[in-house]
């Protein structure tokens, strides 16, 4: 194999952005009719990698050849034409067009000006023979891991020949990742090569017949077959030695407070839950896949999502916030997943954005003091170590470990009781991450609760004191965090239904559910 | 420890030109920070040159009563443009609501005071129900306030008869013709207008919430502002604002047209970009808008008072407009501001 051409290989591959170097040097080779996973914490290149095979970016120095053959500079049509195709987290389906015409998605047999439907449709047929994708079928109505495989088909059908999935296992269940396994070890069969992007190790080893792991922009391991590593060696190259990952030892301090948060008749649009509780200076992970209750019910307790039921505090019992304002006079505080979408504002300073939630709280009669701002920027500025060039610098110029401290000052500055932390730790590199685990951990010594939504189920078991498990809309676990481990979870939490077939709340669940796994009880 | 390397994962796909040399970049940003007030200082040298009556105190009081309606309702507009919106009925509301508090003077006898009054709560409440279409309706604002805008010139025709109204009590004129030491009153509503609004957008929870709305209506939410609310009261002070300009533009011109204020909605909406103000929102100062309104006044006066042939006005100064937007642009975009 190794004496042969590799398909793909990047020789030196160095990627500045401005001044900053997120490709330190990369020489990658991918064989032709592999599965090669592509390994490395967020942040550290993968992505930039990715879009420089993709066409998406040029290098700024180094080449990318394709069969021994240097290309130059390319755009995203020219790899296609090569056979190079990216198919990213987010599939792009055209959800109202039919299978056949999103197979063929602009580049329709014609008749004349017209689409010839009756050829397309006849074409599509055949193509889509054994896939089990119905060619008529609306788009929109595919299940998540038939829209991974038709995505996959259509980047073929274009005359794809490698094949990059960006983390194509997110959001799916257990079942249907084996589903998508099978097709692409069909598919490598009849000699389609694979990049494969994960953060999960398991799927590396199960898939992949060879692994490159980059590392703070450096491959610190290039093309190695899976056979000779193990899931431990995988972490260590990811993660680099002697990093000492942040682990909360504090889950029976919490438990033998009486509950300082106590929420009852939780109830929306495709969530119901009975009673939730929290301990003063408790840290719950929510685990669940996306639509199954977790990121809904925590968006319900602030007040994104219109919802029944009643919050205790302090003695004194509420409606559910009805909007996020008044979720931040109950004392509670929220930060959003897609800091992008809805965290900071980044055309805006840093100061903005810190005091943006506690203009009230800085004002006497709706006019904001400036000192009392400048003051509260400052010290936010300090404690969490924002790395800038000043308080006026826009928000969205700092790297996302920096606008993540942000958000987390302007959380912070409306002195919560309650925070709820949505993948505090996505897109932000291992120093911060850390640094971001010791901050919430130091925040509950002070009686604060904190929920912790997030996929990444590692992290969440080492950081949390209590996993909720959702599926269904509804919970259906509850344990201490160390009685977990992540298979526990994966089975119970993620393998019960993904976001297509949610069972509405009121629907029977398995009776295992209602009770501790076995593995727990044993 | 490396904050460089998450900054690669949440670069956008589509990448903005690398920023280089940024002292370099940063010294011309500077510079193109105050573009609006170099391009009017060298406007008024040009004009002065070819005739210096440009540089006379008369005309200088000139420019500054002709700056004072389109300042106003640049304003007006800012704020709307400053929650990522935009209201093209501005300059409709200051014809049919002077015109109601004038009708109202003349007709029923009421007081003036009263009529003016009158006149400028219509106008309020127009924009109150412009920000209730666009928040609760979800209407889009640029074809919703477009609709407002076609009623009320309609509506306007209709009370007119296509008349003009004129022959109002001369207390109503009062604002717009007064002199104080030789000096023309209109010009300190200007400045008392501009030095309100920006104590308001800097220094309130108001303004600070208006910003925060454009700039990412959905983080703001999030963030506890109340983005509908925040919207209404931008779209309700814009009407109340232009009221006010539809009073002084009347008691200026000592007339109501059945088309009143039409000619000002375009340069009402230029002037603010002109000076910074982006169409996307959250994003614009009131010293901008005072520069792109003097500048478009200064055009507009200047090119009067050179002698180009009438023919050719309206050509140069659109042309001189399209010049001012263009390095506006090349501002944000080229130099990637924020």
């Amino acid at each position: 194999m190794a004496n042969e051409t590799p398909l793909l290989a990047t020789r030196n591959v160095i990627k500045r952005f401005g001044g900053v170097a997120a490709l330190k040097g990369v020489s990658l080779t991918v064989e032709a009719g592999s599965v090669h996973g592509l390994l490395g914490e967020n942040g550290a290149g993968k992505s930039t990698l990715v879009k420089i095979v993709a066409g998406l970016h040029n290098p700024t120095e180094g080449e990318v050849l394709l069969d021994g053959t240097p290309l130059g500079p390319v755009d995203v049509k020219a790899m296609e034409r090569h056979g190079v195709f990216l198919v990213t987290q987010e599939p792009a389906i055209v959800n109202p067009l039919s299978v056949a015409e999103n197979l063929m998605l602009g580049r329709w047999p014609r008749r004349g000006p017209l689409v010839d439907v009756r050829a397309m449709r006849r074409l599509a047929t055949e193509y889509l023979e054994g896939t089990g994708l119905d060619p008529l079928a609306p788009a929109g109505r595919l299940s998540a891991v038939d829209r991974r495989k038709l995505n996959i088909l259509r980047a073929l059908h274009s005359g794809g020949r490698l094949i990059i999935l960006d983390e194509p296992t997110t959001a799916l269940t257990m079942a249907d990742r084996r589903v998508l396994f099978d097709f692409m070890r069909k598919l490598k069969q009849d000699g389609v090569t694979f990049m494969f992007i994960s953060h999960y190790n398991e799927e590396i080893l199960e898939i992949c017949d060879a692994v490159s792991v980059l590392r703070d922009g450096l491959l610190v391991a290039g093309n190695q077959p899976v056979a000779a590593v193990s899931s431990d060696a995988l972490s260590e190259m990811v993660l680099g030695r002697g990093l000492a990952l942040f682990a909360r030892h504090d889950a029976d301090r919490a438990k033998a407070e009486a509950p300082s948060w106590n929420f009852t008749g939780i109830k929306g649009r495709g969530f119901a839950v009975d009673r939730l509780a929290l301990a003063p200076g408790e840290i719950v992970g929510f685990a669940g896949l996306p639509g199954s209750g977790a990121g809904e019910v925590a968006r319900a307790i602030y007040g994104l999502l219109p919802a029944q039921g009643t919050v205790t505090h302090n003695g004194a019992t509420k409606p559910l916030p009805a909007e996020p304002a008044a979720g931040l006079a109950a004392g509670i505080a929220f930060l959003s997943e897609d800091r992008l979408k809805d965290g900071i504002v980044g055309i805006h300073s840093i100061a903005s954005n810190i005091s943006l939630s506690s203009l009230g709280r800085m004002a006497t009669g709706g006019v904001v003091w400036p000192g009392r701002e400048r003051a509260l920027v400052a010290d936010f500025f300090k404690r969490l170590a924002i790395k800038a060039r000043g308080a006026e610098q826009p928000v969205g110029q700092l790297s996302g470990g920096n606008q993540q401290k942000v958000l987390l000052s302007r959380l912070l500055a409306t002195k919560p009781r309650l925070l709820i932390l949505n993948e505090p730790t996505r897109g932000i590199d291992v120093g911060v991450k850390e640094e971001v685990h010791r901050l919430i951990d130091g925040l509950t010594r002070e009686g604060v609760s904190v929920i912790i939504v997030t996929s990444d189920l590692d992290e969440m078991l080492r950081t949390v004191d209590r996993m909720v498990l959702f599926a269904g809309g509804r919970i259906v676990g509850d344990h201490p965090a160390g009685t977990l481990t992540k298979d526990d979870v994966l089975r119970i939490a993620f393998s019960t239904g993904g976001p297509d077939r949610v069972p509405p709340p009121g629907s029977a669940r398995p009776a295992l559910l209602q009770h501790p796994p076995k593995v727990l009880a044993s | 420890m490396s904050a460089h390397t998450d900054q690669i994962a949440t670069a956008p796909a589509t990448m903005a030109p690398p920023r280089r040399g940024r002292t370099a970049a940063q010294r011309l940003q500077g510079v193109l920070a105050h573009v609006v007030w170099i391009w009017l200082a060298g406007l008024i040298v040009i004009f002065g040159l070819l005739n210096p009556f440009f540089f006379s105190i008369p005309n200088l009081q000139n420019v500054l009563v002709q700056a004072t309606v389109l300042g106003l309702l640049g304003l007006a507009q800012s704020l709307v443009l400053l929650v990522a919106e935009i209201d093209l009925s501005i300059a409709a509301v200051t014809g049919i609501s002077s015109a109601l508090g004038a009708l109202l003077i003349q007709r029923t006898g009421v007081p003036v005071g009263v009529g003016v009054v009158l006149g400028i709560a219509l106008a309020t409440g127009i924009g109150f129900i412009n920000g209730l279409c666009v928040t609760k309706l979800r209407m889009v604002s640029l074809i919703e306030s477009l609709g407002m805008m076609i009623t009320l010139q309609g509506g306007l025709l209709a009370i007119t008869r296509g008349n003009t109204i004129t022959d109002l009590p001369d207390s109503y004129y009062w604002i717009g013709q007064a002199t104080i030491g030789g000096w023309p009153v209109m010009p300190v509503v200007l400045l008392a207008a501009f030095l309100l609004m920006g104590f308001t957008l800097r220094r309130t929870v108001l303004g600070r919430s208006l910003y925060a709305t454009g700039g990412n209506a959905a983080a703001a939410f999030v963030a506890g502002i109340r983005v509908p609310q925040v919207k209404i009261i931008a779209f309700t002070l814009s009407g109340f604002i232009s009221g006010i300009a539809g009073y002084l533009l009347a008691a200026w011109q000592m007339a109501i047209t059945s088309n009143q204020g039409d000619g000002f909605l375009l340069y009402a909406i230029a002037a603010p970009i002109i000076g910074g103000v982006s169409v996307f929102g959250g994003r614009g100062g009131t010293l901008g808008i005072l520069g792109g309104v003097l500048l478009l006044t200064v055009i507009h006066v200047g090119l009067a008072i050179v002698y180009v042939p009438s023919f050719y006005v309206t050509m140069i100064g659109g042309v001189l407009i399209f010049i001012a937007v263009a390095v506006d642009a090349l501002r944000v975009n080229v130099l990637g501001e924020g």
